[in-house]
């Protein structure tokens, strides 16, 4: 593998639920030390594309198309095991277990971590919040709490990939921003390669180095985020989250 | 009848409810699974304990394990077959299925071990200990010392440590669990071994007080289900108190009220419990 080869390798990758084609990639990468940013419209698509990544879903959908970490083909495996090579996934909504505490979940994601984990101190250092609800369980926490809690746990786990879908879903905007600023500082000294869902582009764009379009499963526009920037398709569903 | 001999009775009566009912307050409160198979499984737990001591004459102790060993193979077996539905969670199912599987395996057990009582007569059966004034067999003695280390045990594996988290993990959320890089088909599969395990160790020591049929297991499910409910779902030292009550209450109303009512007795108490407290006597549940 050359330096350049992605981290995270998406080809051909097609999702239906039913008769409903949700998702229809050709082709998606992400590569080292980079933050990609997937926006859309509510049901474009965004969260069956990053589930499909990890052969997961609440649902049933028939998911055909490859998918690659590192290099290694990885779409027949088990989202367990693809989550112990390091495609972490955290997912729309509460991704933390609520009857578990604080410290029992981070605790989880210590059961199984791999060399790249993050320590507990790491984690701490990057949100203090949680040393101080370490014995309040995850259904305790608040919104917000619950996302940093989410996160840490995958930082805990070891990510070589992080994947998260909408972690500023229901956020005061300060938290917003503030929840986005740690994803970047993770990209920036960590060299974390990072996919992010999320549907407030416009705190979206001040952070991402690429942006991803995606509408009806399909990508409408996609480039470096300077370029994106003021791609009408951007603006026009920027201007559409802002009147909503 | 003598009161201290019902109370003792009672104890090991309750001991035995409750080492019945323990793969199923893990299988509860673990996977959300049910299984109600179980009734046979003691069923067969019993009848390989006797095969493996009376007809190949092992020493009660190997008989014991050879008869764990069948557990675990048969609720392996059944966990392997029904694996998807428990991957979707779907109940209705899983009850069908497990009780078929229950009347195949009675058959089966019917057409291997003959429609003969048999009598498991182990060594500490036959030795009477008094205590206090009260009877009891070392047999008795045995079940109640290995109960409360089968629960402790339990309970340590529950509350700290890897084990029990990750199956804590899977109870609340299986989808959740795999993206924690949990494989969750090997949860599923470990809890029902644990469930085969336990029944046929508690079949091992518990059906020596009886004769033993193919027939029997009925009132084992009955027992569990009663233990398992009143002791709140899923909660180890819950099932603990409420087999030990269970056991106790039968003793107690057999002993001087009227044998024949004391199933009909146990049962107007769970519905009294579950009218006036729905979670169960422990009320913090969720896998203690
Ligand atoms: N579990 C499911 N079953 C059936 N259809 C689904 C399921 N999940 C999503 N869809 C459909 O797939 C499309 C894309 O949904 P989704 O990926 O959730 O969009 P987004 O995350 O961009 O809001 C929508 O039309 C949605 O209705
Ligand atoms: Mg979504």
């Amino acid at each position: 593998m050359s330096a350049a080869a992605p981290v995270l390798e998406a080809e051909s990758l097609r999702v239906a639920y039913g008769g409903n084609q949700a998702l229809d990639l050709p082709r998606l990468a992400l590569g080292a030390g980079e933050l990609v940013g997937v926006v859309g419209a509510n049901g474009a698509g965004k969260s069956t594309l990053v589930n499909a990544l990890l052969g997961w879903s609440r649902g049933r959908p028939r998911v055909s198309g490859r998918v690659r970490l590192d290099g290694e083909d990885i779409s027949a495996l088990p989202t367990h095991e693809r989550v112990r090579r390091g495609l972490l996934l955290v997912p729309e909504g509460g991704a933390v277990f609520a009857r578990l505490t604080v410290t029992e979940n981070l605790a989880a994601s210590a059961d199984r971590a791999t060399g790249r984990a993050y320590t507990e101190d790491e984690v701490f250092a990057l949100f203090p919040r949680l040393r101080e609800r370490l014995h309040h369980t995850g259904g305790q926490l608040s919104g917000g709490e619950r996302q940093m809690l989410a996160i840490a746990r995958a930082l805990r786990l070891g990510p070589r990939a992080l994947v998260l879908d909408e972690p500023s879903i229901g956020l005061a905007p300060r938290l917003v921003v503030s929840v986005l600023e740690t994803v970047r500082r993770l990209v920036d000294e960590r060299g974390l390669s990072v996919l992010l869902v999320e549907q407030n582009v416009r705190a979206a764009i001040e952070v991402v180095d690429r942006l991803v379009l995606i509408e009806r499963g399909r990508v409408l526009a996609e480039g470096p985020v300077a370029a994106m920037r003021d791609d009408p398709r951007i603006i026009q569903a920027y201007l559409g989250e802002g009147a909503a | 009848m003598n009161l201290l001999q019902q109370i003792v009775n009672g104890v090991i009566l309750g001991h035995a409810y409750a080492l019945i009912a323990i793969g199923w307050t893990v299988l509860l409160g673990v996977a959300r699974l049910v299984n109600f198979g179980h009734g046979q499984m003691y069923m067969l737990g019993a009848f390989v304990t006797w095969w493996a001591f009376a007809r190949l004459g092992l020493p009660y102790p190997a008989a014991i394990l050879v008869a764990i060993g069948g557990g675990i193979a048969v609720g392996l077996a059944v966990q392997a077959v029904m694996m998807r539905l428990t991957l979707e969670q779907n109940l209705v199912s899983i009850m069908i299925i497990t009780l078929g599987f229950g009347h195949v395996l009675r058959g089966a057990a019917a057409l291997v071990f003959g429609a003969q009582p048999q009598v498991l007569e182990t060594p500490p059966s036959l030795i009477d200990l008094e205590i206090a004034g009260a009877w009891v067999t070392a047999q008795d003695l045995l079940i109640v010392a290995v109960a409360i280390v089968v629960f402790a045990l339990l309970r340590l594996v529950v509350e700290g440590g890897r084990v029990g988290r990750t199956a804590r993990m899977v109870a609340e959320d299986p989808k959740l669990a795999e993206l924690a890089g949990i494989d969750v088909r090997r949860v599923y599969l470990g809890v029902f071994a644990f469930e085969g395990a336990a029944v046929a160790l508690a079949a091992a020591l518990v059906a020596p007080r009886t004769p033993i049929l193919t027939a029997i297991g009925f009132e084992e499910v009955i027992v569990t289900f009663v233990v398992v409910v009143l002791g709140g779902i899923g909660s180890v030292t819950g099932s603990y108190l409420a087999g030990l009550g269970l056991g106790l209450f039968n003793a107690l109303f057999g002993g001087f009220v009227s044998p024949a009512y004391t199933t009909a007795a146990s049962f107007a108490v769970l519905t009294a419990v579950l009218v006036l407290r729905p979670g169960g006597l422990a009320t913090r549940g969720g896998g203690r």
